[in-house]
């Protein structure tokens, strides 16, 4: 179930390191990606790689403020840095925003299952993402982009509450006009009256017209917890089955490394077992969607 | 085979506190037993299975994970001196052969193994249970057992360093009182293990609904006890303290049966009910972990039915469950 | 590692358990296993009782204002500077110049050392305690009626009940192990009755739920005795044998039909007669109450008709029938045991009766005592606020976010000319302060606390004190030694003890090493005497247990149009009053985060308001903003908010109405305006 380079990610950086004590990385540069979201490039010491894989997340560690599981939102493929989408939402990520280029923040990880490349690769991809979710999955993008020749048709649908909550919107941009990739996006609610000319309405409403090659797509869905079970349906809908589609779940984890308990699914430990499921693996498990 | 008089205990172990940090069943003053060290109280082997978790050696309520001073986070020394720890029942050390399991799976946690590698496990068995009853021989999981025959303590080694122990006691014994306890050691049924087991059985099929946990919801104050005493529980929560110069951040037991565990920082709760969460504390130990890892982590120690001031410990619960919907 | 017996520091069940320690560092708690209360189980905040113990906030040396803000200071100069200007001030303004307020959170023997200070060494009988916000009005009633002001029965006794009437309790909320015993009472076959128009977790329990408007309690009770007589169902030997007045009680009630109440309650006039006959059917019926009887400016007319109604009925002296008011702080019992009140010394003997007076003067080895009954908590606060009195001392308590009325509670403690906060953080209110004198927590010092059924037990030294703290006791025996007055030098609370068993009955066998396991239950007037589990046997402390009638009074404020809403306040399951221990508990904290609002799923709809929105709640005295939670727990046209946090103060909003027997505040009723921000 484990992908192979994940655990050889395990030894890395982590080796003969205490458990649960960070390491230092070095802020490179920090930039706001929406009002309440910033995007902090950071390097590991000494030039050494975080040695991650798409899907991937870190435990950010701010000493007083304690630990908060980020996804990695760069792809190992521009391995000279890597970077963190964060939101504001509580005390630890209030005080990372407070943080500038050449400040460090304590990390420890990679942690978590990645997406399993290998079987994506060949196939046609779906990347669906919401919200926050963008940032995950930002990571497999880039991944594609680098790796193009590896992948088949690659669409990316995005969906955010709003213009201003859009992430990565330069991303979107050049992924949208990139002959690489067939981008979408959508936002639940435009000011009456603004500039934006895009899709209005949720994420389902650019599955429909979609056209897929069921036997040859994967689906992959990163979003807020309220947006799966509509997303799926609309998939299978469309003839993908549970084989064909990966989630990545997001759960309130406090170690990182499937001891503490706090992002358990029933058997399944998110922050190990995931935070990357195939769907068949966890749909019938209760509490997961 | 070697064995104990009742009057040279205190002698044992206070010879073996010159080598270990002891940590053994004392009474304390109000009449609770507990695990101590031998300025707790008198010792108290007897007595059966101790109402506080017997794992809280190796991982106590509250701990510290480091401490970082000027932001840096020095190399924590390792204790100067094994544990010795004496008075674990035979589900005592399943229980604690389960976590020990836990710990090690998958990213090893290194503060657990801290205290916990070199430590030194002594049982207790025999006729030292409740009233004299039988505690049933561990026969394993253990460095030495000792072994109550309603007169001395015999002395059972498994491993070098419980031998080594037994070698520096002088007075030997035949082995005749030590077969008779194995014979009716495997003759002792827990009438709660055909239950948590049926119980298993019927979580796994799905057939418990969940109004019957809307119930149990109903009847939870959240104490959180029984998690508290749970031997087999893990789930902790951090915290950071600021102090000047220092920070330390601590980790300490928590609970699931807490709205707050699994509370997201969007408000998002995967176990935002009542209902959902008496499920969880149940289904965890017998549908849960057998999956994972292949055995209910319910050892039937009976801590949780004790502690709890409502009466819905995971052995009363699994009764309510059996007798409706088996 | 070291394990040290205590008592829990929260409410007043009194649960005992063990402080671990390993190296000075408190590293969790086991409960007690042989405790008659707790018999091994805690709730969640007992669980986490050490918690906060070694928070970084904790306060480690004296503070004093220098230019306008508290900066470190020795002892000696705190101490100094302390006695100093109190006296100042009593020499400028008169010995009532100044107010101690002593603390429900401290032992008893602190309780009774403030006392001695306030009366023995400053003359004054300014001295009161947060009793006065929440039992007050229990004292008085069940004083009047049966003679003392406390459970009349065990915890233990619970068992016993054939109906539990529980009136105004959140019981598993807020005195959770007495709630399990209920809960378990039930399962065997008890009947339960609760009236509260919140939903709590008893209600789910209950054969009846009466969900009657708040204040109305009056109206309900009335009408409930209106029943059990016109039906018969009234006890008459209890009455001829064991009471009076009831001739004049009887006629009183006439008027009170439950068709009367039932417009004022809400309730269905018939749920009012099942109540009625439930009740009176019991053979031993047991009366449950605690703030929502309590907190009202009718308070004491709400206890009357609790007391009344076990009267009516003979439910009184045997162990499944009694009054049990459930008094809230750990040691709030012990706190008015010892005369921390402002009319009487040690065990309610009166200040103004000069026999007393002599007795205490003698023993304290004065000239003279106060003879004339001081303020009352609630009093002080608006005798500083009109700047009629200059000086305060508070030990461990933080009125500014306790009291009612917020704005006018500020406004109270900085018009002081001197503020003394003694206590184990920088409380709201300490930030105020002149001088701020940091002191030992329950874990780091001995004493005494009583429990809600009487029991005195004790509370033992876990650890030492962070930094230059000292115990309260230690405190208050230097403020002493330094205003002049050598009678306070002990060698520890255990002969503090001796001096109080010496001057109060109730106390008089009660000493450190009778105490060594589980405590004693006062009455235990004698070195040999076991204790007193049970009240009122054969005839009640007062003699015939006496009827008092009561009428119905509306609350001070009712919703209009204005204010729609009628506000009530109280607490969680996981915090502890204004949150300076369990707001440092991460646990604790991390259920509950900051304020909230309770409404009615109907309201909401009304409102425009959803789960999480945060709304601008604002009553005539003030405005806060708080977290939206669209729940059934609460009736439509009634709002809940907790008042533990200071961000969202719930007593900004409250009414500072009096109870004009009592001066207990009307916490459990006013008026509110909500609108949503966002």
């Amino acid at each position: 179930m484990h992908d192979v380079l994940n655990s050889a990610a395990m030894g890395k950086l982590s080796a003969g390191r205490p458990l649960y004590v960070p390491f230092e990385c070095i802020i490179v540069s920090v930039s706001d990606l929406t009002p309440n979201e910033k995007l902090f490039r950071l390097q590991v010491p000494e030039g050494k790689a975080l040695g991650h894989l798409p899907g991937q997340f870190v435990q950010v560690s701010l000493l007083g403020w304690g630990e908060a599981p980020i996804s990695i939102a760069s792809s190992p493929t521009r391995s000279d840095y890597f970077e963190l989408g964060v939101r504001r939402a509580g005390s630890l990520t209030g005080a990372l925003h407070q943080r500038v280029a050449g400040d460090t923040i304590g990390i420890r990880g990679p942690y978590g299952r990645s997406f399993e490349l290998d079987r994506l690769r060949g196939r046609d991809l779906l990347l669906i993402s919401g919200g926050c979710g963008l940032a995950p999955m930002r990571s497999l993008i880039q991944y594609c982009e680098d790796r193009r020749a590896e992948f088949g048709r690659v669409t990316i649908l995005y969906g955010a509450k709003s213009i201003e909550d859009t992430l990565f919107k330069q991303d979107l941009n050049a992924w949208e006009t990139s002959a690489h990739f067939a981008c979408s996006r959508t936002v639940d609610r435009a000011q009456a009256g603004g500039c934006y000319g895009g899709n209005v309405g949720q994420i389902t409403s650019l599955i429909p017209p979609l056209t897929i090659d069921c036997a040859q797509t994967v689906a992959v869905i990163v979003g807020p917890p309220v947006m799966y079970r509509f997303v799926i349906a609309e998939l299978k809908k469309k003839g993908l089955t549970s084989v064909q589609i990966v989630v990545s779940l997001e759960r309130q984890m406090r170690c990182g490394v499937g001891k503490c308990g706090h992002c358990s699914i029933e058997h399944l430990s998110c922050c190990q077992d995931g935070p990357v499921f195939w769907l068949h693996e966890i749909e019938h498990l209760r509490g997961a969607l | 085979m070697k064995f104990l008089s009742a009057e040279r205990i205190a002698d044992f172990f206070a010879a073996l506190a010159t080598s270990f940090e002891l940590r053994l069943p004392v009474m304390l003053p109000d009449g609770t037993r507990s695990i101590g060290t031998l300025e707790d109280g008198p010792i108290a082997l007897q007595g059966g299975a101790l109402d506080s978790k017997p794992t809280a050696v190796f991982f106590p309520q509250q701990e510290v994970v480091f401490t970082a001073r000027d932001g840096e986070v020095p190399d924590t020394p390792l204790p100067a001196r094994p544990l010795l720890v004496v008075g674990l029942t035979r589900c005592d050390l399943d229980c604690l052969r389960f976590i020990d399991r836990f710990f090690a799976g998958g990213w090893r946690d290194d503060l657990y193994f801290r205290q916990r590698e070199n430590a030194v496990i002594v049982a207790v068995s025999g006729y030292c249970g409740a009233g004299g009853s039988l505690l049933p021989l561990a026969a394993g999981n253990c460095d030495l057992e000792l072994v109550w025959d309603g007169s001395c303590w015999l002395v059972v080694p498994y491993s070098e360093s419980g031998g080594s122990i037994a070698d520096s006691i002088a007075d030997s014994t035949g082995s005749g009182a030590l077969q008779r306890i194995r014979t009716e050691s495997l003759f002792h049924i827990d009438e709660g293990d055909a239950i948590i087991r049926r119980a298993s059985e019927l979580l796994r099929a799905n057939r418990v609904p969940d109004s019957f946990w809307e119930e149990i919801g109903d009847r939870c104050i959240a104490c959180t006890g029984c998690n508290l005493v749970c031997p087999t529980c893990t789930c902790f929560g951090v915290q950071d303290w600021r102090y000047r110069n220092v920070v330390e951040r601590s980790r300490m037991w928590d609970s699931c049966q807490l709205a707050g565990f699994m509370r997201e920082a969007s408000g998002h709760n995967p176990m935002g009910s009542e209902a959902l969460r008496s499920r969880r504390r149940i289904h965890h130990k017998l549908a849960a972990d057998p999956e994972r890892w292949g055995e209910i982590s319910c050892y039937l120690c009976g801590r949780c039915d004790a502690v709890c001031p409502t009466g819905i410990g995971i052995v009363a619960v699994s009764q309510e469950l059996v007798a409706r919907f088996e | 590692m070291k394990k040290t017996l205590t008592v829990c520091p929260y409410c007043g069940t009194g649960c005992a358990l063990y402080l671990v320690s390993d190296g000075g560092r408190l590293i969790g708690v086991e409960p007690s296993v042989t405790h008659p209360v707790s018999r091994g189980g805690l709730c969640v905040k007992g669980w986490n009782a050490f918690a906060f113990v070694q928070h970084p906030d904790r306060l480690t040396t004296p503070l004093i204002r220098r230019n306008g803000e508290l900066m470190p200071a020795s002892w000696n100069e705190a101490l100094g500077l302390v006695v100093e200007r109190l006296q100042s001030i009593q020499q400028r303004y008169g010995h009532d110049s100044v107010m101690f307020c002593s603390s429900a959170k401290a032992t008893n023997e602190e309780n009774y050392l403030l006392m001695k200070l306030a009366r023995g060494v400053f003359f004054t009988n300014n001295i009161d305690h947060c009793a006065r916000l929440c039992h007050s009005s229990t004292v008085f009633g069940l004083a009047e009626t049966l003679g003392s002001g406390a459970m009349t029965n065990s915890i233990a006794c619970f068992d016993q009940a054939d109906l539990i009437f529980v009136i105004g309790s959140n019981t598993t909320e807020q005195h959770p192990l007495i709630g399990t015993r209920i809960l378990n009472a039930v399962r065997s076959g008890t009947k339960l009755i609760v009236a509260d128009n919140r939903r709590i977790r008893l209600a789910r329990h209950a054969d009846l739920h009466l969900r009657h408007k708040n204040g109305s309690d009056v109206a309900l009770l009335n009408a409930m005795m209106h029943v059990i007589i016109t039906e018969g169902r009234m006890n008459r030997p209890f009455i001829e044998n064991r009471t009076e007045n009831y001739a004049a009680f009887a006629e009183n009630l006439r008027e009170w039909t439950p068709e009367r109440a039932a417009a004022i309650t809400g309730l269905e006039a018939g749920e009012i007669v099942v109540a009625a006959r439930l009740f009176a059917e019991a053979k031993n019926a047991m009366i449950v109450f605690s703030m929502g009887i309590t907190q009202h400016s009718h308070g004491v007319d709400n206890v009357r008709c609790c007391a009344a109604l076990a009267l009516l009925t003979g439910n009184l002296g045997r162990p499944g029938a009694g009054v049990n008011p459930l008094r809230g702080q750990n040691n709030v019992q012990g706190g008015c045991d010892m005369g921390a009140l402002p009319d009487v010394f040690s065990c309610y003997q009166p200040v103004a009766d000069p026999g007393m007076r002599q007795k205490f003067a003698r023993a304290w080895g004065v000239a003279d005592l106060p003879g004339s009954p001081g303020l009352a908590l609630t009093h002080a606060m608006d005798a500083a606020a009109a700047g009629e009195l200059q000086g305060m001392f508070i030990m461990g308590e933080n009125p500014l976010l306790s009291d009612p009325d917020q704005a006018h509670a500020r406004q109270a403690l900085q018009n002081l000319e001197l503020l003394v906060v003694q206590d184990i953080f920088l409380t709201e209110t300490a930030v105020l302060a002149d001088v701020v004198l940091p002191a030992a927590c329950y874990a780091e010092k001995e004493g005494t606390f009583t429990n809600t059924e009487r029991r005195v037990q004790r509370l033992r030294k876990a650890l030492e004190p962070p930094g230059e703290a000292l115990a309260d006791w230690e405190i208050i025996c230097a403020l002493a030694e330094r205003a002049g007055y050598g009678g306070m030098r002990y060698s520890g609370p255990a002969q503090v003890m001796e001096e109080i068993a010496a001057l109060t009955s109730s106390y008089g066998g009660i000493s450190f090493e009778r105490l060594d396991q589980h405590g004693l239950q006062w009455p235990c007037p004698d070195a040999k005497h076991p204790g007193t589990p049970v009240l009122h046997v054969d005839h009640c402390t007062r003699g015939p247990g006496r009827f008092s009638p009561a009428d119905y009074r509306p609350p001070h404020e009712t919703a209009d149009d204005d204010y729609p809403f009628v506000l009530t306040t109280g607490r969680t399951y996981f915090h502890w009053h204004t949150g300076t221990m369990t707001r440092r508990s991460h646990l604790l904290d991390r259920e509950e985060r900051s304020a909230f609002i309770e409404i009615n799923p109907e309201d909401a709809g009304r409102l425009g308001v959803r789960e999480n929105d945060i709304v601008l709640v604002a009553s005539r005295r003030g405005e806060i903003r708080v977290a939206v939670r669209v729940t059934g727990m609460v009736i439509p046209g009634v709002v809940f908010i907790p008042f533990h946090f200071a961000e969202g103060a719930a007593n900004a909003l409250t009414n500072n109405v009096l109870d004009p027997e009592s001066s207990i505040p009307e916490f459990k009723v006013c008026a509110v305006r909500i609108r949503r921000i966002v």
